[in-house]
Order: structure tokens, then sequence, then C-alpha cells
């Protein structure tokens, strides 16, 4: 149990927070129920793919700034793809996106090529998704046999991205590449000694990350049902919710579980704050504020517990 | 007791139809993609002046945040959850936001897009002529430079659909003056600093050219002709206190002011209001026509003339009221203050 709490406690004490904002939420706007968790789903979702992209980067001990450019350049290049071969081909198309792993570490530089080859393949914003596609992350899951009021409450934007996490993530953690990403990410002369290969696990976790800003990219398209050249605030948002989630900047330190929830309270927040129609001025530096307080109170936890 | 029922029944209606048009509790709902450029906000102080000024808003719930179409997307499903009447909106994307501006209509909300169409049916809209103001412009300044030579055609935000509209409205005045070249072409992204720092890039190559067209970011660039003592040549901007004053004062200065009003945010207000009170307007599309000021004609130099107002942020567009949709005072625009505030 206690080492459950050790562990996990960091994401438990977010989950609480989500709680109370959720909670909160209902109290501000009492309507607030199966279509607001699905619209919030659905908002989180190109925030969570970019995040866990980030989250393994970081975890490797390096940072990824051209994770918005490169959501962009997938983004525009499925809704091209699909716009130009229409619904019945829009199945490989997917898996073009998704397999489409850059095999380079990836650099400040990159920011700048991603952005001029989104705005080469599409100088404006424009494509088309397939409405099959679109259809998969709108609205509550229903699964046959199961009366519907069970799930109504279950977005399947969520469903989406638990599914992908599920399926990428967790095999990697516990497989021989994910210690390694953890290895360099903690100590990389360390790892070096112990026979991990530097170079290969860092080009692993770049093309995770890759992977992932790809489903990003696509999460867009699918959301807006077009491409957009230009790379959205992607960048700054998702190094701050892997902050937030308990990801040592440092590398090493953390897993997706955090910074997956950071990304909720943050959309959350955001959404609370519109209720109460706060000055949109004023929204961003209470992000900012609410940020650093629970960055430094999880700190000082830890500090304690140390003792 | 049927009919007493009926006629009971009836005069509730009316009551409550009574009470909906004399209603001064509406919310409207705001939402832009663009912070911190003077033209985005002079947009958010027409909305407030507007709501303010018309006594039929109770509040006003602004989401104001640089982000792209999937961030709008959000915004408006926030505003939606909010349970706001109506919804004005400055879209990212004419096609991004429809899911999210069909849900609000699907849930009775009033959608009024402002400055930029949507391809939603059920928006209305209400916008200024993108193509035409890049049109006007190009078309005045290749005259102006006798149908012959070289232009720096300096534009938007790469990748923006009002961008893209005023390139057509540009390339369709190319077309018309085979004489003219483009001599450089470079996205200011409408930042003050970018478009300064490429003109003064441009001129320190010493290759001639005829006349500058801008997207709006005019004033930074007369400056970096005066600073840097290079002989000026006419330039295009749009209706910018800042440009507006320069073309009354900088001497030598050739050039035309396109408008572009800001205030465009609050005749959004105003049909949303007036849609909630049952008066629908005649066409779901109501296009704003943008004029020219040159400073060359006696009618442009007395409308540019007219149109000094040193109390306006260089940023801001003089034109901050637009006839028989806005009624606020130029004070009030300035103060900036919406109801409750």
């Amino acid at each position: 149990m206690t080492r459950v709490l050790a562990r996990y406690g960091w994401s438990l004490g977010l989950l609480a927070i989500l709680a109370i904002l959720l909670v909160a939420t209902r109290l501000i706007q009492p309507n607030f129920g199966a279509s607001g968790l699905d619209s919030l789903a659905r908002a989180a979702l190109p925030f969570a793919f970019a995040t866990v992209g980030m989250g393994i980067v970081v975890i490797a001990g390096g940072i990824d700034l051209s994770i918005a450019s490169i959501m962009a350049v997938a983004g525009v290049v499925a809704a091209l793809l699909m716009h130009q071969m229409g619904d019945a081909n829009a199945g490989w198309v997917v898996l073009i996106v998704l397999t489409r792993v850059p095999d380079i570490v990836v650099t400040l530089a990159m920011l700048f090529v991603w952005e001029g080859v989104a705005l080469l393949i599409l100088n404006a914003p424009g494509g088309a998704a397939a409405p099959w596609l679109r259809e998969l992350v709108v609205g509550a899951v229903t699964i046959p046999g199961l009366p519907p009021e069970l799930t109504s409450w279950l977005p399947r934007a969520l469903v989406v991205l638990i599914a992908f996490v599920v399926i990428f993530w967790l095999p990697l953690r516990r497989s021989k590449l994910g210690l390694s990403i953890y290895a360099i990410g903690s100590d990389q002369h360390a790892a070096f000694r112990s026979g991990v290969p530097i170079g290969l696990t860092r080009v692993a976790a770049y093309g995770f990350a890759g992977l992932f800003a790809a489903l990003g990219g696509l999460s867009i398209t699918l959301s807006t049902g077009i491409g957009e050249p230009i790379a959205g605030p992607y960048l700054m948002a998702s190094v701050a919710a892997v902050v937030l989630g308990g990801v040592a900047l440092t590398g090493g330190k953390g897993g997706l579980l955090g910074p997956i929830i950071a990304v909720f309270i943050l959309r959350t927040l955001r959404l609370d704050l519109t209720l109460l129609s706060v000055d949109p001025n004023v929204t961003t530096i209470i992000e900012g504020t609410i940020m650093v307080a629970v960055v430094m109170a999880g700190g000082l936890l830890a500090m304690r517990g140390r003792r | 007791m049927n009919k007493l029922l009926l006629t009971a029944s009836a005069v509730s209606i009316l009551v409550g139809l009574s009470g909906a048009a004399a209603a001064q509790d509406y919310t409207i709902g705001v939402s832009n993609t663009v912070q911190g450029n003077g033209w985005r906000e002079e947009m958010i102080c027409a909305i407030k002046a507007q709501a303010l000024k018309s006594g039929e808003v109770a509040s006003l719930n602004i989401a104001h945040r640089n982000t792209d179409a999937a961030g709008q997307l959000e915004d408006i499903r926030n505003l939606i959850q909010a349970g706001v009447d109506a919804i004005v909106v400055n879209p990212a994307n004419p096609e991004g936001i429809n899911a999210a501006i069909k849900e609000a209509t699907d849930a009775g909300i009033v959608v009024v897009a402002v400055d930029q169409a949507v391809t939603e049916p059920s928006a209305y809209v209400v916008s200024n002529n993108q193509e035409e103001y890049g049109y006007l412009g190009a078309k005045w300044l290749f005259e102006q430079i006798g149908g012959e030579g070289s232009v720096v055609y300096m534009r938007g935000a790469a990748g923006a659909s009002a961008d893209n509209d005023r390139d057509k409205g540009f390339k369709r005045a190319l077309a018309e003056y085979p004489g003219v070249k483009v001599a450089q072409e470079v996205f200011t992204g409408w930042q003050q600093d970018q478009g300064k720092q490429q003109i003064l890039d441009y001129l320190a190559t010493g290759v001639a050219f005829d006349g500058v067209w801008t997207s709006g970011i005019d004033n930074v660039i007369v400056d970096a002709f005066v600073e840097s003592g290079a002989p000026l040549v006419p330039i295009v901007g749009a209706d910018n206190a800042g440009f507006v004053g320069q073309l009354g004062s900088v001497e030598g200065l050739v050039g035309a002011a396109v408008t572009n009003p800001g205030s465009i945010g609050a005749a959004g207000v105003t049909v949303a209001l007036n849609i909630l009170k049952g008066e629908k307007p005649a066409e779901q599309t109501v296009l704003v026509t943008p004029a020219l000021w040159d400073n060359v004609s006696e009618e442009g130099k007395a409308s540019i003339a007219a149109a000094q107002n040193p109390n306006l942020d260089p940023e801001w567009p003089v034109s901050v009221s637009i006839a028989d949709y806005t009624t606020y005072s130029t004070d009030e625009i300035i103060a900036c203050k919406g109801p409750g505030e």
C-alpha cells in the first residue's frame, strides 16, 4: 500500500485536484454533464498526445522543441491526403501518419524546418478529414450489450487517448528500451557504463515523441475537419503539463499518468475560468500561478518525505 | 373551461414574449484567437463599448487568447456550457470551427462571425471584404507608380484566411498591370517588429524598388524609410492611427490607407442583439466594403484630415465606428469598459 502511495502519490494528488475542479465546475454550472465532459475530453486530446510525446523525451533527459510543428505537419498531411483520396482510402492514410516516425534527433532547428514544411504542404488552412474518422472522437462510448446509460458519461476521445497510451507506453515502459530511456535520463554516464546504447535510445525516445505528436496533429485535424499549417500553442502547453505532472525536467523521473491528468486539470481550469467569465488577460496569470503553486507544494512534500 | 385555459395560456405566452423582448439581461460570449494586436484589441473594446451602450447585455463572457482553430473549438464549447445567449466569434479559420458553431446553434445560441466568414450555414456573418481590401490598395499602388516597376509585397500571417483572401485581391490587381513585378514577397506575421526588420533588411540590399504594399503593418515601414534616410516610395497600409497620422505629416510621403474597421466586433454585437429580439437581418452575410484614402486626391486628403485622432493608440484603426451598427462615442471605445466593469 505504501509502495503504491509512494509511487503514485503525485498522480493521486493531481487526481484529487481534478476531482475538486470538476465538482467546482458542477457548482458553477449545474447543467454541466456528459456533453461537458465530452467537449472537455475532445479539447484535451491534442494537448494530451503532445504531452505524452514530450513526456517520453523529457524522461529520457531531452526536450523536443519541434513538437507543435510536427503536429502541424502531421495534421496537414493527413488532411490533404484524405481530401485527395476521399473517404474510402482514409484507412491507410492513417497508417502512414501513425508510422511516420522521424529517425533524427530533433533540435530547435527542426522547429523551423517543420514550420516551413507544413506551409509548403498547405499554404492556407484546407484539406478535409474523413467523416467516419471524425466520428471516432465525438460523443460517448457505446458498448454492445450494455445499456447506454452506463457508458453515456464516458467520452470516446478519452477512450481513444487511453487506448493509444496503453498500447504504446505500457509495453514500452516494461521493456528493455523503456528501462534504457529512464536510465539515460537519470544518469547518462552511468547508463553508458552499464552498456546502454545512448544514441539509439535517444533516437527511439524522439521517435515515440514524433509518433505521439503525429497522433496529436491528426486529432486536431479530426476535431477541426481541416489541416492547419500554423502550429498551435502546444509546445509550451505540453512542457507545462509535463512539469505539473511530476516529471523532472532533468530527466529520469516520473511517468505519463501524471502529465495526462495535468492536461485535464489545465483544460478544466480554463473551462471554469470561462464559465466564471474571468477577464481573459487575467486567465493566463491564474493558470501560471496555480501551476507554480502545485509544483512548489509538491517539491516541499518531496523534501519532507526525504527527511 | 377549455377556452379559459386556452386564453390563459395564450396570455402567458404573450407575457412571456413581451418579457423576452424587453429583456435587458442577455449574456454574450466572445471568442477571439489573436491577443496583443492593436486591431483585435480595438475589436474587443468595440464589443465591450457596444454591449454597455445597448443596455441589453447583462454580461460579456470573453474568451480571448492566442490559439488555433482547435483551441477556438474548445472556447466555443466552453461558452456553450456557460449558457450564453449569443456568441460573437472572430474565426481562426473559415471551416475549422464549424462543428462547434453547429453545436451552439443547435442549442439555440445565436452565432455571429465577425471580420472573417465561416462556411457553417447556421451562423450569421458580419465581415470586412478582405479580397476587396487587397485589390483596392494594390490597384491604387500600381496606378501610382505608372503601371510599371517593382513593388515589395508585405503580407500578413502565412496560412491565415484573411491573408489568403487579400492575396487573391492583390493577384487580381497584379494581373491587370502586366508591367508590375513583385520584387520581394515576405510574411510580416502582422508583427510590427518583424515587418520593420524585413524592410530594413531589404533596404540594406540597395536594390531599387518603386512601391510597398503592406497588410496593415504600415507605420513602422514608414519609420524604417525615414530612419535609414532612404528615398520614400508610395506605401499602401491600413487605416491604423499611426499610419494615417504619417500620411498627413511625413514630408514627401505618398501613400494610401485602406479601411478595415476593428469596430466590426460591435456590429456583430448589434446584429446578435437584433436576432435575439426577433429582427433577423435580410441577408445571412453582411459584407462591409473597404474605402481607400490617399494623400494625393483632395477627397482622400479630406478623409485623412477628418480621421486624425491623437488619442488613439497608433496601432488602432481610426474607423472606430460603423454607421447603422455602432452607437457608442469615440471616448467610450477608448475607455474599453464593458457591462459590469
